[in-house]
């Protein structure tokens, strides 16, 4: 189980190191169940490290997130690591990412933490409103046990996850330097309801159905942001020449955006819950990653995130793919 | 749907194969419909399929990606990439709810002008069936 001194104990040693730059893990939000990301760079900042149910941040993006300025000229440029705490989900960001070779194997100190699902925070606040003071949380068995200022209350796993955690296959890291506590079992199950449950419908509904989360969007880019995979520099959705996709915020353009950003995650997206958590207008986006997932697993035999030697899926092919539908 | 509507269908013919057939097609004097609006890539391996998103919202009513035969690719594999991105886009785009009727890939030979008049009649009859796609077309402002 979870183990918090041993936690910040690691996270000190390995802070100490020469070799490593600092650390990324969670600490506790200034307000109610907020979990704000921690850079700890020296052994006694290390102490405000945690993990617990409210973590759900993946904290994978700030490996590529980090700005590489040129060196100046004499100076060595810092090959340092960087120590990362990983949940399950977030492992498989930092696999995808070395598949793409967005980051090296030597460049990164992955410190596991098996973890039994993170909670869907809006959910929390619309069950506990009004809980301005940080408030903790911990597993316990197959409940979630939130302190708050009037005692503690145990809310069944099921009420309180997102739907990415109720179906986690991978509740463990599949890479880790250190691996802080013991495994946990998985308990999920992929079957794609509802993905297939939107298929079932007629392809007029099933627009009516995007037209209306497509337009409610604010083009606020979170969802492209926050993404661990989505770190290209000069990244198509910015680029004026050619124009992929206006600015203006209307049906046409905003259903452009979500295709090239789905597009982009199809044989790489992890599955990671952080485009849906972070929408300011609650688009349902992990069904379109969902439904590409589908299909790459179904048609090309293929799961990113899982093994760091494989090839990304678009930039291989198997001379026999499906092509039913060509004509 | 007015009786006269005439889709119009973007094409993305590759150099070597496709757009090699469609010529033999007109040399032939071939009689296919002039609704189709080719162009011309390198190879199919060329279509980014953000094309197609991009075709559909300037006007298009059926988008058309075809290349030369599995394992007759001018540059070895480029048709096999573009069969997965095309696969993925062909689904996602399915999936959002455009008529998959309005997405097709095909391959046609450089020898294929028959083929290729096939292929363009059965593409302008399903257009007709599905109307004019509406979706999510850019909307020209008039200032």
């Amino acid at each position: 189980m979870v183990d918090l001194e041993k936690l910040r104990q690691t996270a000190k040693d390995i802070v100490s190191r020469d070799d490593v730059k600092h650390i990324i893990g969670w600490k506790q939000g200034t307000y109610g169940f907020r979990v704000e990301p921690h850079f700890a760079a020296e052994p006694d900042e290390a102490d405000a490290l945690t993990f617990s149910p409210l973590c759900t941040n993946n904290l994978a993006t700030y490996l590529t997130l980090a700005e590489k300025l040129p060196v100046p000229r004499g100076e060595e440029p810092d090959t340092r690591k960087v120590a990362l705490m990983v949940k399950g989900c977030d492992s498989r960001a930092v696999v995808q990412l070395l598949v793409e070779q967005g980051l090296t194997r030597e460049g990164v100190y992955v410190v596991g933490c098996p973890c039994s699902g993170v909670v869907d925070v809006k959910k929390v606040e619309k069950m506990f409103p009004d809980i301005l003071e940080p408030a903790q949380a911990y597993w316990k068995n197959d409940q979630i046990v939130f302190q708050l200022p009037d005692g503690e209350k145990e809310v069944s796993r099921e009420e309180v996850l997102p739907q990415k955690c109720l179906l986690c296959r991978y509740p463990n890291p599949v890479i880790y330097d250190e691996l802080l506590w013991d495994e946990v079992k998985a308990w999920g199950s992929e079957d794609y309801e509802d993905v297939k449950e939107l298929e079932a419908k007629s392809p007029e509904e099933r627009w009516d159905f995007w037209k209306d989360k497509f337009s409610s969007c604010l083009r606020c880019y979170s969802c492209r942001n926050v993404c661990p995979m989505c770190y290209c520099e000069d990244c198509v959705l910015d680029r004026l020449n050619p124009t992929w996709t206006f600015r203006s915020v209307n049906l046409s353009e905003n259903t452009s955006y979500h295709l090239a950003r789905a597009f982009h995650l199809a044989g790489r997206c992890i599955e990671c819950g952080e485009c849906e958590r972070v929408c300011p207008v609650d688009i349902p986006l992990m069904k379109l990653n969902r439904k590409l997932y589908k299909e790459v697993v179904e048609r090309f035999d293929y799961e990113p995130g899982i093994d760091p030697e494989a090839t990304p899926l678009q930039a291989s092919y198997r001379p026999d793919d499906e092509e039913d539908f060509i004509l | 749907m007015s009786k006269d509507y005439e889709p119009n269908i973007v094409a993305f013919l590759c150099n070597w194969c496709s757009y090699a057939g469609a010529d033999l097609a007109g040399t032939s004097r071939v009689q296919y419909p002039p609704n189709i609006n080719i162009i011309r890539v390198m190879c199919t391996g060329r279509v980014n399929p953000l094309f197609l998103v991009n075709a559909f919202q300037q006007g298009a009513d059926s988008v058309l990606v075809s290349g030369c035969h599995p394992g007759d690719c001018h540059y070895m594999e480029g048709n096999f990439y573009a069969r997965r991105r095309f696969t993925l886009m062909k689904e996602l785009l399915e999936f959002i709810g455009v008529d998959p009727r309005r997405v097709n890939m095909s391959w046609v030979s450089a020898s294929e002008g028959g083929k290729f008049k096939d292929v363009v009649e059965k593409l302008v009859k399903d257009a007709k069936d599905t109307g004019p796609f509406e979706q999510f077309r850019r909307n020209k402002i008039n200032w």
